[in-house]
């Protein structure tokens, strides 16, 4: 095989498997992920829950925890304070 | 068996803890343990778990928050200060979020939990019990002597830890699933490696640590636990139940020791009555100890003629207490 054949049959090869993972694995990822975010929520919730005015875990150890959460925390919050609606449905 | 007889035969017992009521002589008798032990050429520190500790009151020397403090030869003790320790470690917690994220400044949010998680009334005990690990993987005595807290402290550290050591199990099994769903996606995506998750690796060290301080508790090799009691009824009543509590968790027993017995002698001398009853009543008491206790009491103690402080008077009760002078 030429050089560009093998070029041209790897496109189509890369091509064929962004399709593939297209149809079915990105769901599954997609999925892994938000699943993956929904247990990083319960965590936090589990191990930060004093912030709700949930004492949970007991603090001295919470807080050696406190520093990898920080980013979450203003997220978190949100999404354990509101209040559901139609739209979580489709969310 | 005497007190001196089980430290002979169990020289690999090197957690040495006495439990009791408040006020019964349990510094007074690690103080003069240590004392005992150094003497005999072991390296021992005697350290309290109590933040209303006194064992700077028993030695007479300020040794508060200042580490293990060489009191003797081979004799060191410590007094843990439980909140310069909560303030370090506030620190440190401040320090790691201003590092990781690259701020200048703690978020006020952020910082407000950090504060208010530290009014949390177990967080003094949380932070002596996490203290004591360092304490004691340390390794460098021979000897670890708990000053511990009263009866019903100790019980709660006991459950304290257990209960601690069941949730962190759990919270590591979801984050470990977390990880796994974490890895899937990647796979997927095809991509590389999952970044390490350094909360996971977090809680196993937070895991390791309790264990380790709870293990030693309930480690029936290498820790001996003596309970402190006196010729009364209610604290022989306490005594009895605190004593099932600490078997339910495990604790490894190894005696009773009796203390402010009234020399017996006294009966013989022209005593007032106030005195003679007391004699008459602990009499008895001791008795029902016996029954109660059997071969498991390994010390009658006397009562002094005056308190215990300073290095002199500790020497006299360790004769008392080795010395087969029960």
């Amino acid at each position: 095989m030429t050089e560009t054949k093998q070029s041209k049959f790897r496109q189509i090869l890369d091509a064929a498997k962004g399709t593939l993972y297209g149809l079915a694995g990105h769901d599954m990822a997609r999925f892994a992920l938000k699943t993956r975010g929904s247990m990083e929520h319960l965590f936090i919730l589990i191990t930060m829950g004093d912030l709700l005015g949930v004492p949970i875990l007991p603090p001295y150890y919470s807080l050696r925890l406190l520093p990898y959460v920080v980013p979450q925390i203003s997220t978190w919050k949100r999404r354990m304070l509101r209040e559901r609606d139609l739209t979580d449905a489709l969310a | 068996m005497s007190l001196a007889g089980i430290f002979q035969e169990h020289p690999e017992r090197r957690y040495i803890m006495f439990g009791g009521k408040g006020g019964l002589g349990k510094t007074t008798f690690s103080a003069a343990a240590a004392y005992w032990l150094a003497q005999h050429g072991h390296k021992v520190l005697v350290f309290s778990v109590d933040p209303q500790a006194s064992l700077s009151d028993i030695f007479q020397r300020d040794i508060f928050g200042k580490g293990a403090v060489e009191i003797a030869h081979n004799l060191y003790a410590q007094e843990i200060d439980a909140d310069q320790q909560i303030r370090q470690y506030q620190d440190e917690i401040r320090k790691r979020i201003l590092d990781m994220y690259g701020l200048d400044k703690v978020p006020e949010e952020i910082d407000d939990y950090i504060q208010a998680a530290a009014a949390e009334p177990a967080m003094e005990e949380s932070a002596i019990f996490d203290r004591v690990v360092d304490i004691v993987v340390g390794g460098e005595f021979d000897y670890y002597i708990y000053d511990l807290v009263p009866l019903g402290h100790a019980l709660y550290y006991l459950s304290m830890a257990s209960v601690y050591d069941e949730w962190i199990g759990k919270i590591t099994g979801l984050r470990q699933e977390m990880e796994e769903y974490a890895q899937v996606a990647t796979i997927m995506k095809r991509g590389k490696e999952t970044e390490e998750d350094l909360i996971l690796r977090e809680l196993q060290d937070i895991k390791y640590r309790i264990n380790t301080s709870s293990g030693i508790l309930t480690d029936k090799e290498k820790t001996a636990f003596f309970f402190v009691i006196i010729p009364e009824e209610m604290v022989i009543l306490d005594t009895q139940k605190a004593a099932g509590l600490f078997a339910k968790f495990q604790v490894p027993l190894s005696g009773y020791i009796v203390n402010r017995v009234i020399p017996p002698d006294l009966a013989q001398l022209d005593i007032p009555a106030y005195l003679r009853n007391r004699l008459e009543m602990q009499r008895g008491y001791l008795e029902r100890i016996d029954t109660l206790f059997g071969n498991q009491v390994l010390a009658r103690i006397p009562e002094f003629e005056r308190d215990i402080t300073g290095l002199k008077m500790i020497e006299r009760m360790a004769e008392v207490m080795f010395g087969g002078a029960a």
